[in-house]
């Protein structure tokens, strides 16, 4: 069989692996971003609160 | 809970998908004409699926978010978009790779191709569309008018092999042709892996949505630190 | 019948204040008379070359221009806060959106028909053999163009970024629409009678109208209202 046809299978398979993966690490990364905007909001209100 | 759904989700997800490649490499011997190539279409199709089956999901959605002003629809149909538009470019590059080994070229400007391209882009131009309105309101009554008008472009991407017929290959698949068209054997690893996929999509739109959620959350906490 | 009189109305109102100003007017006829000059440099003025390449290059002189003369149509009304009192008065948002989209289909005709006039000139074409379809092709796909573009306007015009998003919304839902002129119009201009495989593209710019008038009147009130 032509090896060709089975590296470029190859790269088809990685290539939908990849992309998948690297939308999974930009939804981790903003999930860590949101929740830490959140625990600043929280906090901020909190320590504002306790002022008043 | 819904963080133990997630996970076991996943973890059904990955084993399905893993005992599909064992399927695709072990079971299945290279298709007589294409060779190995061929396996691509255990992951071309059932992400093209998976969009589909997102664009849908989000036009009702949608639909739900204009009927109800729900504001959870409206996540779902925020999540759904982009998960849906995540596979849908996985579609579009594995099948540019196919196309490379059997068509010579990367891309040939087939009424498929184009209309699946035209699709994705529509979709990125609702998620842009999302991040350009600031009210939230406003935000979801407008891109909830967009994803419905963008449907009917998966509907004809859907039908394009059967209106035009040149460059990507007709129906193959039972549910359209009536059998006989694809070894049974293929066509099982197809579905099963459709499903996995599928299951993986849910999950990711799952994370997703909590996400919108936080961000609703943080913009009801931005307006109290305001008051204070 | 009430309906369409207040459509019309709209849509009288609309064309009279454009013939006064001719502010879009202007503008996107003398941006199609640029692109037409602008392509001439870029093609050799090989008649038949001309033949071929007629329907994209006309329909994207129509496409760029359409874009003008949508963005404005609903933007024209923020002055002095004029589009919430047309939404406050007694006439529905679709009724409002049918007389603009009636009112930017004109105005798109003229510059169509402009273009074609210039485009004939510029590069040696007789466009006229196959008029009747020709004519057909272009009120058809106008239309799509003018209700889907209307629809944007709509949507976008409270955006910060209207001029940037417009376009990027409308061009790649307005392809099929675009696509199926190009095919008719590149045929229509060199002289092919309509048959066989054009009918097809026939079937497509009809579809295109009806779906899309009929979503677009279904969701306007949503839109506008909200």
């Amino acid at each position: 069989m032509d090896s060709r046809n089975f590296t470029y299978m190859f790269y088809g398979f990685a290539t939908a692996w990849v992309v998948v993966i690297a939308y999974v690490v930009t939804l981790v990364a903003r999930e860590r971003k949101l929740i830490e905007e959140m625990k600043r909001l929280r906090h901020m209100i909190d320590s504002g609160e306790s002022r008043t | 809970m819904r963080e133990k759904l997630i996970y076991a989700l996943a973890a059904v997800a990955a084993l399905l998908l893993t005992r599909n490649l064992y399927q695709m490499f072990i079971g299945l011997p290279d298709e007589v004409l294409q060779g190995a190539i061929y396996r691509i279409i255990f992951f071309h199709v059932p992400a093209a699926f998976t969009f589909m089956t997102g664009a849908l999901v989000s036009m009702l959605a949608s639909i739900l978010y204009l009927a109800r002003k729900d504001f959870s629809a409206d996540s779902v149909a925020a999540a759904v978009t982009e998960v849906a538009l995540v596979f849908g470019f996985v579609n579009l590059l594995t099948g540019m790779i196919w196309a490379r080994i059997i068509w010579g070229v990367w891309w040939a400007w087939d009424a498929r191709l184009t209309f699946m391209l035209i699709s994705c882009l529509m979709y990125a131009g609702y998620l842009m569309l999302r991040r350009s309105i600031e009210e939230p309101t406003q935000r979801a009554r407008m891109s909830a008018v967009l994803s419905i008008l963008t449907f009917p472009a998966v509907v004809i991407t859907y039908k394009a092999i059967d209106w035009w017929r040149n460059q990507h290959p007709g129906p193959v698949l039972t549910f359209r042709t009536g059998g006989g068209t694809m070894d049974p054997g293929m066509e099982q690893v197809l579905w099963l892996n459709f499903l996995g996929i599928l299951l993986f999509a849910t999950v990711l739109m799952m994370v997703r949505m909590r996400q919108e959620e936080i961000r609703r959350e943080i913009d009801g906490l931005r307006r109290e630190a305001h008051a204070i | 019948m009430k309906f369409l009189r207040q459509s019309a109305t709209i849509a009288w109102k609309d064309l009279r204040s454009e013939i006064r100003s001719k502010e879009t007017l202007n503008a996107s006829m003398s941006f199609a008379i640029v692109i037409l000059l602008l392509f001439s440099f870029a093609f050799q003025s090989d008649s038949e070359v001309i033949e071929q390449i007629s329907g994209g290059l006309l329909w994207l002189v129509f496409a760029f221009a359409g874009a003008l003369v949508v963005n404005r149509s609903f933007s024209r009304d923020l002055q002095n806060d004029c589009l919430d009192a047309l939404l406050a008065s007694p006439v529905s948002g679709s009724a409002i959106f049918l007389g603009k989209a009636v009112a930017n289909f004109a105005i798109l005709l003229v510059i169509e028909f402009a273009s074609l006039l210039i485009f004939g000139v510029f590069y040696n074409v007789d466009w006229t053999r196959q008029l009747g379809a020709l004519m057909m092709t272009i009120l058809l796909a106008t239309w799509g163009m003018s209700v889907v573009g209307t629809m944007f306007s709509a949507m976008t015009v409270n955006l910060r970024l209207r001029e940037l998003m417009l376009p990027m919304l409308v061009y790649p839902i307005l392809i099929p629409c675009l696509l199926a002129a190009i095919e008719l119009s590149a045929k229509l201009v060199a002289g092919t009678p309509l048959a066989g495989d054009m009918y097809l593209w026939v079937r497509v710019l009809v579809g295109f109208n009806i779906i899309y008038t009929a979503l677009s009147l279904a969701l306007v009130d949503t839109v506008l209202v909200g």
